[in-house]
Parts: structure tokens; C-alpha cells; sequence
């Protein structure tokens, strides 16, 4: 606003309320203006597919476990938040697994290091961000939760490791990666 | 270092010069070019190399250029010969030794990430160093994983043939167990015969395999080594007190290893004479008693209602209160303790410095009673010394070595090495004396099977022939006349017919053997349990005493005479004073200036000198009500001793029993307090070999739950009684011993003893000597069977009976070991049902064929009380050292028919 108007245009501004009609051409201009925030509770962000929210196990289509409880996510924590204990599976043959396994998430930095270490895929990161709690002792994921954010957020999980070209879509997939054990059968172009 | 190993230890090999990357190194001749190479602290990857056998040279990977060729030369097979020039670095090299690797790899799995050996695998590391990322033509060689074995899986899939294993087990362990097949199109290691694994499970080859190829069982997918916290430790088991890695993770221990591993392998192949590193099967496969879900961690104390659990301060006020109870109201005379030898030095210095000094009582022994102590008194006596007289290089150079009652693959199984090599490797005339067909006896040059119980006689038979046979040493006879003219009417007491008729064994095989170990310039006389525990065990140590000296092997380099132990520390028990006759340092109790050495330390009067029970006048005074209270730190006599001994009847008659162990016993349930003890794996200490090494013992985990050191707890007693012990951590108890013992500590390098027979010779001798030649008569034959309760290689004591490991290899059969002609002379097949009687009663179990076991005997695992087989067998106490025999008793045999 100018400083040297007259009096006469100070006085017009004044009686007409300019300032006030002013203001009001940025809120009715705001109207038809699309929104900047959304109204996050009841309405949702889409977020990219790489995006690193909170880990998941992943299992087989089949409905076999993948982890081979390898320790490599827990060697590739760069937090130690991850503790593997892996076991022989007696009933198959060769076949490791993890008996028990955590994922302390109070620690986790979402580096995505462990799903990148994950040498069958087993490990994925969701799109899930919603596990505030009142109890702390809830955010130590155990082997079953991580199990049920899997199954939950499947879709989550595969777009994450397509999208870090981890793993392919469809036939490709099974070439892609890792089988363990080593099927012992003779492959057909063997 | 040598290609093929020196045969006789005296010879050396002539020095030859070559140069090496441009420098002149110099080098035995005929040894592997490899070594050479090794022994300048070059490192050229090798897979197949061990420095523990010959090189074999199937990895292809130790390439070097030798000028002179146009393709490079393995080094491993190649002979150090005087002018090579050799070139050991270069791109040419690389590329050749990558191509190497990526021809292994072209058939190895790329299963890391599940494979035990990730991060500990030579292929990895190899694979890494040489850049290998691409392969062009892999295949995989799918051949099932081989789970036969009760111990070991073989993954073939991931084998690279570098043969480790087969040589390990061939040239040092001397098993053969495992072979080369060609099958399914690839070479793989099998068991023999492409049988079940069945051998001694040493796991030897587990430690060498620089792959993931084999694997063990009882830790397989269980870690990642990166995760693993290895703690060196000393093995508890036996006497050898090998050096092992105990390795845990947060609370468990996963696996045991040892310095044996394909990442040590660069190395003198001489320096394998003081051990090569390994383990036995009980070291490496019986770590689970460590972190038992059967461990004590409360104390327990008896209530109307049985034991109960009870915290500490009340436990321990109670057993305090008791103690000082019984001492108010009956004297210090009237308490006693027994200690176990798997205890550390500390332990068991600070449990007869309570005794003695807190409790004021000479009442004390330890498990080394149950047979060491006769060879310790013996030598002690005869020579001033109180421990075997050679180093394991010493018993692997002897040119003869007399092997008296010691199943030695299976009692000590790491020093039995040393033997296989003075056969195997130097060519030592080994003379075997047992009474059964040993795994030592088949590779010996003399193996001589006695009949039962007469090992002492055959000494004895030994010493006649040589003093007859005129092989005696004149040096060291002529220094004492009349102990020779003494030992000569000794033993023309005896008569070599009835030796030859009690042993069995001829009488020009007596004079043979007597002729090899007498004019052998380093013969080492090596026994066991089969004479420290068999009747008149102290006399036969002097028998031994007297076959050195007259032969002389006491005053020549290399030889002496030595005792294979049972107990991981039975030595340091002697050492610390754990027995009525001694003081710490092998004093005796009864010498004035030791007493008045160690009253001054301790601050307190020493018990009187007159006094102080043995193991068996402790419980014998227990019956008679002499005693009134019991301290058993570790010891569980119920369960050991045969139940003629009455141990029963002596535990029921005191006030006070207090027991101190990680486990409850059957001597425990019959306690008034438990103590939860801790184990080796979470002590703090030091350990004493057979051969007078003082090894470290170091905490690998917590005492689990309120379980707590022992001598922590014996210094809570101490305080509570009202005499504290100024001990506040080991590093105090360890500064005592230091001070007033200065060499004691000896870091593993124990010094040599000097064997002074003199003394004795001139003084004792002449009227002892006469005692030990009697002419045996043995006991009628109204039974015909000999039962022989035995040591087995997958066990020792009752302690290994805890660890599920051991046990799924060698569970309890509850059966009774015969002869296949004793099965067919009773009519009895395998798995048949006999009724075994003797004079304290009998009891009915099924049989087994077992060629190992000779006609007339039969021989059951003395680890197992079930069924209580021990509880048959008669109990001998020996006059001088009151040590207990009970190893071997005659029985009857009676078959009973299958219903």
C-alpha cells in the first residue's frame, strides 16, 4: 500500500471497507482453487510404489514360507534391529527356516538394506505406516505379525520388489531369484 | 614342514638354498615347496593344504611359475629342490589360480545364504579375492544330502574334492573312515564302504572342510559364524585338556571348535608332536549339558515336603548354621568334603583352604582318589614328583612305548594321536598290554591281550625277565647295590610260568617285549586306568618305577613313566592340596614347615598333622556317625561308587549333607541344601593337564539363573561362618597361588620334571620292594565271567550322560557286551536275556555281540547306573592309598529263556 495517497482515496478506502474486499478476492479465489491439504484420517495419500513403510514377510503362492532364515537381514542392519533364529526343518530335507524372528521397529531406519540382502525375497517393504500404539512393546514384530502384514499388504509388498527390480512380474519371477533348497531333481535343460 | 615326514626323529635333512620372488631362502631338502613358500609368510591360496598331512594337491590352486617351465607348478607336490627359481606373484598367476576357482565353482551350489559354512568357507573367500562373478557353463551336481550318520550330514552337492577330511582322518587320526567314490557322474567323500558314517566322531573333519560340505548336526542351520562369540576355553572332559572354542550366542552355546581349522593351515608339520589342534567327540559334540534345561538355578533346601526352592540367604544361612552347629557341638573332626577334578585350580585351592582353615578339618578329597592318586603317591614317593614325567613330543619321538590297561583311544583320545604318531610317523615299536582288543592294540607293533586284571602281573613278569636276561642298565644299578640285590630276590619269588599262565601270554613274548623296551634308547612307559584303578594299582605304579630304573630309562633323555588321566583336573586337585596327604604344591600335610608356610598364610591353625580321611574313610565315617556333616562340591558318590560301598547308608546317617552342583543328583536328593553351581563354561580360572600344562578356562556365558561360581559360594560359607577368605575376584585367589606357589602358573609351558630316585633307592626301597613281587593267586574261579565296567570314548563320568549329543551318539543299551563265543557257549542270541549274578546279588539284562570284548569277559559302560550294574560289583580299598576298586568283579551268567 502506497504511503503517499491522498486523503480523499483514504478516506473512500476506508468507508468501502477496501481491505477487507481485498482479502475476501484471495478466500473466493481459494474456492474454486483445487486443495492443498487433504483431510488425512478419512482421506488417504497415494504413495509411490518404492515406498519404504513398514516390513513384511512374504510367503510362497503356494503358501510356503520364503524365508530361508539366512541371516543376512540381520547382518545387513545397519541398526540391529533384526534378530533371526533359524532351525533346521526336519521334516524337509535341507531345508533351513527362521523358528523365530524379530524386527525391533522402534530401531528400524527403513534403509530397505535387509530386503535388498534378502537373497529369496522374503522380505518386502509395505505401503503400511498406521501402527502407532500406546504400547511400545507391540512395535517388537515377531515372525506372526510380520506374517500378517504379509498376507495384508501382499500387493504392497510384490510393487515394492518390482519397483527396486528385485523381482520380476509373472513367468520371470522364478528364474528371477533364488530357490533354497537346490532342487535336487534334475532340471529339464540340465 | 615336510613332504614326506622325517621317519626317525634323530635324522636331519641336508640345508638347500633357492630363490624365491628374487630373494635366496633357504630350506630342508625334500620338502613341499609350499612349506617353503609358507614359511616366508607369503600366503598363496591353497584349498587342499593342511599342514597336518602330506600336501595332496588336488585344488589346483597353489599355483607358482618355476623358471625353467612353461606352465605353472602346484607347489604343495612340488619337492624343494636346491636352485629353483620361483616366481610366486604375477597376473598370470592370478588369472591362472581364478581359473581355478571358477572351475569349482562352476559345479558348487550357490547356496550361501543357507549354508552353515557362509562366512567361514575358503571357496567364498577365494572366489572373492580373485573376482569371480560370471561363470559360463555352471551345473549343478544334485546329489541328496547324506543324513546317515548320527553325527556328520554330507552335502556333496557342495564338495570340492580337496580331499581334507580323507587325509585328517588318514594321517592323523589313523581312522580311515572316509573315502573317495565316483558316483552319480562326480567324486564324493563317503563313509567306508559308502556305508552309515560309523567311526569315531572326532570331527576332524568337520573342522577341516573348507566348504559347507560337511556339516554337524547338532548346531546345523542354527547360526551364521559371524554371529557367534567364540570363548577359549579348556576342554572339561579328560586330562588331555585340549584347547577348544566355545562358541554361544546370547545364551547357548551352538558348536565347539578348536584351533584345528582349514584357516589354520600354514604351519610346521613337526610341530603336530604337541597336539594338532583338534578335538575329541565328547570336546567337540558334548556342549549341551552347558545350557541344560535340567540346570540348577536355585538353591534348593529340604523341607518336611522334600527339597524346595529357597533364596539364597536363607539356603545359605541354613547350611552355615548347620555347619557351625555340628562344629560347636562335635568338633571340626566331624565335617568332611569331597570336591570334583572338574573343577579349576582356584576352586578347588579356595575349597581346602575352607576346609582346613575355615573349617578346620583334614577331611577332604577329590575324585582324583578314584585312581590318579596312586600314581601320584607312587611317583611322589619313588621319585619326589607328582606328574607324568614326558611332554607329548617326547612320547611321539620314543623309539618304544609300553602302553600298560589304557584303552587310551577311548579314555584320552586326543593323547592317543601322540602314539599313532610315534607308530604311524616314527616308527616306535609300541608294546600293548590290555585285556581287551583295543583300537591302539591293531595298530601296535606288540598288542598282547591279558586276561583281566593281570596287567600288573605281566609288569612284574617284565621286570624279571629283564633283570634275568641280564638287560639292566649298569649306571644306574651300580649307584644302588643293595636295592638291586633287593629287587633281585624280589622277583626270584615270582616264576615266569605262573605269569605266563595267569596273563596268558607266553613266556618268550615277556622276554621279547622286556628286550624291546629295555634296549630302546627313549622308551616311554605309558599307563591308564587298567592298573591305576585295578587292585594293588599303588604297587604297580612302583612296579613301573622299577622297570624304568633298572633299565635306566630314568636317568636317559626322552623316556619316563606317565599316567593317562580321566578327570580334566585330577592333576590340579594333587596340585592344590584336595587330598588328607598333601598341602598345595605337593607338600606332604605332615611337614613342619609346609604346615607352618601355609598356617601363616591362611592366618589359621592347620588342622593336626595325624588326621585326615580319605573319599572312602569319609564315608566310612559317615556310617559310623564319626562324621556328622558332608560338603560335596560336585562329587556325587551315590551314583559313583558301587552300592557295596554302603554310600546310602552313610548319606542317610549324617545331620548335614550340602551339595554343590549344576545338576541334582542322586546325591543331591538326599541333600539338606543344594547349591547351584556353575559350570566350566561360565568359570573363571585355570586348569592343570596331565602333563602339568596350566591352561586357561574362561567364561563363555552367565551362570544361569541364581547359579553362582563355586568358590563364590564357598567364600558366601566362609563369611557366614564368621572366618571370611580375602577373595574378591579369581585375579586374588589366582595372586595367592601365584605368591606361594611362583611357578605354578606356567602358562602351558610346565616345566620339566626331574626325576630323583636316589632317596628313595637308598632308603625304602630294599624293604618295600619285597612287598610288590608276590606271587598273585586270583580269586577263584566260581565264576567264570570277568565283568568289566568300562570307560567309552563318547563318555566320561556321569557329566557327559547330560549332554543329549553324546547321548543320541552313544545312548544307554542297557546291554551287556559278550563275546560271540560266550553267546554261543550260553545259547543265547543278540538281544537275548541273561541273568548277571555275583556275591552282592544279581540282575537280568539283555547282551550284546561284541568282538572287542574277549572270551571269559564281559564289559558294561561304567557311565550308565542303569541298570545298576555297578551296584554288583565289590569295592577293594587299597591299603596305602585308599583308593577304591571296583572296576572289574567275577559274575555268572545264566541264560535266561525268551517268554
Amino acid at each position: 500500500m502506497p504511503t503517499t495517497s491522498s486523503p480523499a482515496k483514504k478516506l473512500f478506502d476506508t468507508v468501502l471497507f477496501r481491505e477487507i474486499w481485498e482479502a475476501m478476492k484471495v478466500t473466493f479465489r481459494h474456492m474454486f482453487h483445487r486443495p492443498m491439504t487433504f483431510e488425512y484420517p478419512r482421506e488417504k495419500r497415494t504413495i509411490p510404489d518404492t515406498h519404504r513403510g513398514a516390513l513384511a514377510l512374504l510367503r510362497y503362492d503356494d503358501g510356503q514360507e520364503r524365508c530361508v532364515g539366512c541371516d543376512l537381514c540381520e547382518a545387513a542392519c545397519p541398526s540391529h534391529c533384526i534378530k533371526v533364529i533359524s532351525e533346521e526343518d526336519k521334516t524337509r530335507p535341507l531345508q533351513r527356516y527362521a523358528k523365530e524372528f524379530y524386527i525391533d521397529i522402534t530401531k528400524c531406519v527403513f534403509c530397505g538394506y535387509c530386503v535388498e540382502a534378502c537373497p529369496v525375497n522374503a522380505l518386502a517393504m509395505t505401503k503400511l505406516y498406521e501402527y502407532s500404539t500406546p504400547d511400545k512393546r507391540t512395535l517388537l514384530f515377531d515372525k506372526a505379525r510380520l506374517y500378517e502384514i504379509g498376507e495384508r499388504y501382499l500387493e504392497d509388498g510384490k510393487r515394492y520388489l518390482y519397483a527396486h527390480n528385485q523381482e520380476k512380474e509373472g513367468e520371470e519371477s522364478r528364474a528371477y531369484r533364488y530357490q533354497f533348497p537346490v532342487p535336487v531333481q534334475k532340471t529339464p535343460n540340465a | 614342514m615336510a613332504l614326506k615326514p622325517v621317519t626317525t626323529p634323530d635324522a636331519e635333512a641336508a640345508t638347500i638354498e633357492l630363490t624365491l620372488d628374487g630373494k635366496t631362502v633357504t630350506a630342508k631338502e625334500g620338502v613341499s615347496l609350499y612349506d617353503v613358500i609358507a614359511s616366508t609368510g607369503k600366503i598363496v591360496p591353497a584349498m587342499c593344504y593342511h599342514y597336518t598331512f602330506d600336501p595332496f594337491g588336488s585344488c589346483g590352486m597353489c599355483l607358482v611359475m618355476q623358471e625353467g617351465k612353461k606352465a605353472p607348478v602346484r607347489s604343495c607336490t612340488a619337492k624343494a629342490t636346491a636352485g629353483m627359481v620361483i616366481r610366486t606373484e604375477g597376473e598370470d598367476l592370478f588369472l591362472a589360480r581364478k581359473k581355478a576357482v571358477e572351475k569349482h565353482l562352476s559345479v558348487h551350489p550357490l547356496d550361501c545364504p543357507v549354508c552353515d559354512a557362509d562366512g567361514h568357507c575358503e571357496l567364498q573367500d577365494t572366489a572373492f579375492q580373485h573376482g569371480v562373478t560370471n561363470l559360463a557353463n555352471a551345473k549343478q551336481k544334485n546329489i541328496p544330502e547324506d543324513t546317515r550318520s548320527l553325527v556328520l550330514d554330507f552335502n556333496m552337492n557342495r564338495c570340492i574334492a580337496c580331499g581334507e577330511c580323507i587325509n585328517i582322518c588318514k594321517d592323523v587320526q589313523r581312522i580311515d573312515a572316509l573315502q573317495f567314490i565316483k558316483k552319480g557322474g562326480f567324486t564324493q567323500v563317503v563313509a567306508k564302504g559308502d556305508q552309515p558314517l560309523v567311526c569315531e566322531f572326532c570331527g576332524d573333519c568337520l573342522a577341516v572342510c573348507p566348504v559347507g560340505a560337511i556339516t554337524n548336526k547338532f548346531s546345523k542351520y542354527a547360526y551364521k559364524p559371524w554371529q557367534l562369540r567364540k570363548t577359549t576355553t579348556t576342554c572339561n572332559y579328560c586330562g588331555d585338556g585340549c584347547q577348544m572354542y566355545l562358541e554361544t550366542k546370547d545364551t547357548d552355546v551352538i558348536r565347539v571348535t578348536s584351533p584345528l581349522s582349514w584357516k589354520n593351515k600354514w604351519g610346521d608339520r613337526a610341530d603336530t608332536v604337541n597336539g594338532h589342534g583338534g578335538l575329541c567327540v565328547r570336546g567337540r559334540f558334548g556342549f549341551q549339558f552347558i545350557d541344560s534345561p535340567a540346570r540348577l538355578t536355585q538353591p534348593l533346601v529340604r523341607t518336611d515336603t522334600g527339597l524346595i526352592e529357597a533364596p539364597w540367604i536363607d539356603a545359605m544361612d541354613l547350611a552355615a548354621g548347620r555347619l557351625a552347629y555340628v562344629k560347636a557341638q562335635y568338633g571340626a573332626q566331624a565335617i568332611a568334603g569331597l570336591i570334583t577334578a572338574r573343577c579349576t585350580n582356584e576352586d578347588l585351592y579356595v575349597f581346602q583352604r575352607f576346609m582346613r582353615a575355615v573349617i578346620g578339618t583334614n577331611h577332604l578329597d577329590s575324585s582324583a582318589r578314584y585312581g590318579h592318586m596312586n600314581f601320584v603317591r607312587a611317583m611322589h614317593r619313588a621319585l619326589g614328583i607328582g606328574r607324568m614325567m614326558n611332554t607329548s613330543a617326547e612320547i611321539t619321538k620314543a623309539n618304544a612305548i609300553l602302553l600298560v590297561g589304557s584303552n587310551i583311544t577311548e579314555t584320552n583320545p586326543v593323547a592317543s594321536l601322540r602314539v599313532k604318531a610315534a607308530i604311524g610317523t616314527y616308527k616306535a615299536q609300541v608294546i600293548v598290554v590290555d585285556e581287551a582288543p583295543t583300537n591302539i592294540a591293531k595298530l601296535a607293533s606288540h598288542p598282547l591281550l591279558v586276561k583281566p586284571g593281570t596287567e600288573g602281573l605281566f609288569v612284574q613278569g617284565m621286570v624279571k625277565s629283564i633283570v634275568e636276561q641280564d638287560l639292566i642298565d649298569e649306571e644306574a644299578v651300580h649307584a644302588h647295590p643293595q636295592a638291586f640285590a633287593a629287587l633281585q630276590k624280589a622277583v626270584e619269588k615270582i616264576s615266569f610260568t605262573d605269569i605266563s599262565t595267569q596273563t596268558g601270554i607266553p613266556v618268550d613274548q615277556i622276554h621279547e617285549v622286556a628286550r624291546i623296551f629295555a634296549e630302546a634308547p627313549r622308551s616311554v612307559i605309558l599307563c591308564g586306568e587298567g592298573l591305576t584303578r585295578q587292585p594293588g594299582g599303588y604297587h604297580h605304579m612302583l612296579t613301573l618305577f622299577d622297570l624304568a630304573w633298572v633299565t635306566g630309562k630314568l636317568r636317559q633323555p626322552g623316556c619316563g613313566i606317565n599316567a593317562y588321566i580321566e578327570e580334566a583336573n585330577e592333576q590340579g586337585a594333587v596340585d592344590m592340596g584336595v587330598a588328607p596327604e598333601f598341602l598345595p604344591g605337593l607338600l606332604r600335610f605332615d611337614d613342619p614347615a609346609a604346615r607352618e608356610k601355609w598356617s601363616r598364610v591362611w592366618g589359621a591353625d592347620l588342622p593336626p598333622s595325624g588326621q585326615g580321611a580319605h573319599l572312602m574313610d569319609i564315608l566310612e565315617r559317615c556310617r559310623s556317625g564319626e562324621i556328622k556333616a558332608l560338603y560335596l562340591v560336585g562329587e556325587n558318590p551315590l551314583a559313583t561308587l558301587p552300592a557295596s560301598a554302603n554310600v546310602e547308608a552313610a548319606l542317610r546317617n549324617l545331620e548335614v549333607l550340602i551339595c554343590q552342583d549344576p545338576f541334582l543328583t542322586d546325591t543331591g536328593r538326599m541333600a539338606h541344601v543344594v547349591f547351584p553351581a556353575a559350570t566350566f563354561a561360565e568359570k573363571d580360572g585355570t586348569m592343570t593337564n596331565q602333563e602339568g600344562k596350566v591352561q586357561f578356562v574362561r567364561p563363555a556365558l552367565d551362570p544361569p539363573g541364581e547359579s553362582a561360581l563355586d568358590w563364590h559360594i564357598m567364600a558366601g560359607l566362609a563369611d557366614a561362618l564368621g572366618s571370611p577368605m580375602p577373595y574378591e575376584t579369581t585375579q586374588d585367589i589366582q595372586n595367592e597361588i601365584r605368591r606361594e606357589l611362583p611357578t605354578y602358573y606356567n602358562l602351558g609351558r610346565p616345566k620339566k620334571v626331574e626325576a630323583r630316585p636316589d632317596a628313595y633307592l637308598a632308603s625304602q626301597y630294599c624293604e618295600e620292594v619285597d612287598q610288590r613281587y608276590t606271587p598273585v593267586t586270583l580269586p577263584s574261579e566260581n565264576r567264570p565271567f570277568r565283568l568289566r565296567l568300562i570307560q567309552l570314548l563318547y563318555h566320561s563320568g556321569k557329566l557327559s550322560t547330560r549332554a543329549s549329543g553324546l547321548m543320541a551318539i552313544s545312548p544307554n543299551t542297557k546291554r551287556l557286551h559278550l563275546h560271540r563265543e560266550d553267546l554261543e557257549r550260553l545259547g543265547i542270541h543278540q538281544g537275548g536275556r541273561v541273568r548277571l549274578i555275583t556275591d552282592q546279588g544279581s540282575v537280568d539284562l539283555e547282551v550284546e555281540e561284541d568282538l572287542s570284548v574277549m572270551p571269559g569277559s564281559c564289559t558294561f559302560p561304567e557311565h550308565f547306573t542303569e541298570p545298576p550294574l555297578k551296584d554288583l560289583v565289590s569295592v577293594q580299598l587299597d591299603p596305602i592309598t585308599g583308593v577304591p576298586y571296583f572296576k572289574l568283579t567275577g559274575v555268572t551268567l545264566e541264560p535266561i529263556a525268551s517268554t
